[in-house]
């Protein structure tokens, strides 16, 4: 089957400019450099990295929310990269996206009803009937309909949120952080009803998220992200049960897990200092100034291809692509 | 570290600490109790609104008063009685035997003062006799400590220009700064990246078994607690719902609720066997508590009783492990998701 959703060579620079009557730039915050991934249909395939990683610029990017400097977007076999307005409002129809903060992206002045009629005005499609249905596929009652976001908690706040996302039957929804603002007793609720929504219309997921136990139990397929690039890539199993690359191992030895046996007897890589400036990437792999492979087991000439070389993102025998020249599976769950 | 419980340094008895709002009173602590030992870790549990950090928050009287009052409890340390204590009583305390590091640690600095500043502040405030060079250099060799690279240079800089893994351990220097008893953690990493939580945490830890001192960690994450606690508070609404140790709450717990909890949460080490088994429902505004036990709307063993009664904070197995449950032993047969 094609794939719903094609990536190649994204990249986004935010540039830097200095002067006042004289314009110009002096450099660039990388925050996507050159990243490829494929969406299926019906599958969830979950983004994760930490705050700077470039993974929301990457959603909103594949939505055109915001424009990339370089490189296409393919949504259902066409460049959209090169869509124009008209074209793209009605492509928007087909890709939605449901926000973190169930409090910001609700408009308070409007009634859950208004809220979610607006996306079929806007279409200029019939909205009659269609809010209470609306209601019902995400667990809220019709007399909901007219009542404003404040008087919702969190979490029905979010349903809110999530039935305006599938109010056009579209094709791609973009989870961005959806759960991370919600009490931990709600999460399952929130998690529960996407993938109900998923098998009953299809939907293809694309999941932007921190938190790796989510993702372990949402997610088909995972890429982590790190400063702008992708450092590994593989099934759901596979990325936890054999991570390869050394900031994956980190990040997933670092996740705490509730068990308090397990939590005595794991390993934990610990990773030295903070994300270095997207400004100014170190050179060749992004993440040897971290890396404690790099810092307690690679010899002189080794470290030297880190530093001069950016490892591509290819399969070095562990099952999986991984951007590490010295990716080695280990067993850390 | 094997925690002496027989001997606890700080113990809050029966606290209830309401807040008389518009709207109605807010019972954001209503009747708790908990205890902490020398070098002992305790982690306090619960959701938004569960009223999880009021309690440490009247320990440092940072609570405001009014809108809130004191309706009943103590406050023990060192044997006197916080609650009763004067200002200047207090200040004595906070801070130098007793600190508190919070979430977020960018409000919690002063922007316009050099961090090494602030560090020495505190050192001066409790000890006049310190004089402002020492303290300075006291703030340098503190921001060593908590790792911090070139803390010289580091010290004169303002909180703007730290990361956020860099302010935490700042606000962590700072709270060490007196070599305190005691360290109240609100949400000490919740802003902060997985792999930078990884280090402040290896660093409270480290700091503890170094100094014995007794840490109050308060979090919604489960996860933390496990890897960090000796001991588990769980709260619900106000009221305490379980407390032991991590091993029982999370292998035996007798509280619906935490069991609840941990039916509910996506597992990383775990290949996904099910779909998850959410809570239902929400938790309750405190301003309207259900009557009888406060989680019973929510609650799949609930009955008549707990539509009533509020059940008491009573032993379950052992005299260190306390559950509010009318049903406990029900609760008991469960098999907890945690013991895998």
């Amino acid at each position: 089957m094609a794939a719903l959703v094609e990536v190649r060579d994204l990249v986004k620079h935010y540039p830097i400019r200095s002067g006042i009557v004289f314009r110009h730039e002096i450099g660039a915050v990388k925050a996507v450099d050159g990243i490829s991934f494929d969406l299926e249909a019906g599958e969830t395939f979950a983004l994760v990295g930490e705050s700077g990683c470039g993974k929301s610029t990457t959603a909103r990017c594949v939505l055109r929310l915001i424009e990339p400097t370089s490189g296409s977007i393919k949504f259902d076999g066409e460049d959209i990269t090169a869509a124009g307005t008209g074209r793209m409002r009605t492509l928007r129809r087909e890709m939605q996206m449901i926000f973190q903060d169930p409090f910001a992206s609700l408009n308070p002045r409007m009634t859950v009803r208004g809220i979610l009629r607006e996306p079929f005005t806007i279409h200029g499609l019939e909205a009659d009937g269609k809010v209470e249905a609306l209601l019902e596929m995400v667990g809220l009652l019709p007399e909901h309909a007219s009542r404003y976001p404040h008087e919702f908690s969190g979490g029905q706040r979010q349903r809110v949120g999530i039935a305006r996302a599938i109010a056009l039957d579209p094709k791609l929804v973009v989870c961005d952080e959806p759960v991370s603002a919600l009490d931990v007793s709600i999460r399952a609720q929130v998690l529960n009803l996407l993938e109900d929504l998923q098998a009953r219309m299809g939907l293809t997921f694309l999941f932007i998220a921190h938190d790796l136990s989510v993702v372990r139990h949402i997610a088909s397929r995972v890429a982590v992200m790190y400063l702008g690039t992708i450092v590994e890539t593989a099934q759901t199993d596979d990325l936890f049960e054999r991570p390869s690359h050394p900031y994956t191992q980190a990040l997933i030895s670092a996740v705490p897990v509730p068990d308090p046996d397990r939590e005595r007897s794991r390993r934990r890589i610990l990773v030295s200092g903070d994300v270095p400036s997207p400004i100014d990437p170190p050179s060749g792999c992004r993440f040897r100034t971290r890396c404690p492979k790099f810092a307690n087991e690679l010899s002189e000439a080794e470290r030297q291809k880190c530093i001069d070389e950016p490892p591509p993102l290819i399969d070095r025998g562990e099952g999986h692509p991984s951007a590490c020249h010295y990716a080695e599976a280990k067993s850390l769950v | 570290m094997t925690p002496d419980t027989s001997e606890p340094l700080l113990s809050i008895e029966d606290l209830r600490v309401h807040f008389h709002t518009d709207a109605g009173v807010v019972k954001a602590v209503d009747g708790v109790s908990w205890a902490v030992s020398p070098g002992e870790t305790l982690g306090i549990v619960g959701e938004s609104g569960s009223g999880k950090s009021v309690s440490a928050l009247a320990v440092m009287g940072l609570v405001p008063v009014p809108p809130a009052r004191y309706e009943s409890g103590r406050i023990l340390f060192k044997g006197g009685d916080l609650i009763a204590a004067d200002e200047k009583e207090r200040r004595a305390i906070r801070g130098k035997e007793i600190s508190m590091i919070f979430q977020d640690p960018l409000t919690a600095l002063n922007p316009v003062f050099r961090v090494g500043h602030q560090i020495a502040e505190v050192i001066q405030a409790h000890d006049r006799k310190v004089g402002r060079v020492a303290a300075r250099a006291k703030a340098v060799e503190l921001l060593g400590e908590v790792g911090i690279p070139n803390p010289k240079q580091r010290a004169r800089e303002y909180p703007h220009q730290f990361s956020g893994g860099m302010r935490q351990r700042a606000m962590i220097a700072m709270a060490l700064a007196l070599d305190p008893l005691v360290l109240l953690a609100d949400e000490p990493t919740t802003a902060l990246d997985v792999t930078v939580q990884a280090q402040i945490m290896d660093l409270l830890i480290r700091l503890q078994s170094e100094r014995g001192t007794a840490i109050v960690l308060i979090t919604h994450d489960l996860g933390l607690v496990a890897g960090h606690a000796d001991r588990v508070l769980v709260m619900y609404a106000g009221k305490v719902a379980e407390l032991g140790t991590i091993d029982d709450v999370y292998y035996r717990p007798r509280h619906p609720y935490t069991l609840g909890l941990l039916n509910s949460l996506a597992r990383m080490d775990q290949r996904r066997t099910d779909r998850l088994k959410p809570i239902i429902g929400q938790p309750p505004s405190l301003i309207r508590v259900p009557p009888g036990c406060p989680f019973h709307p929510r609650c799949p063993f609930a009955t008549d009783i707990c539509r009533k009664e509020m059940p008491p904070l009573e032993p379950k197995d052992g005299p260190h492990h306390l559950a509010a449950c009318h049903h406990s032993d029900q609760v008991a047969l469960q098999q907890s998701p945690a013991a895998s």
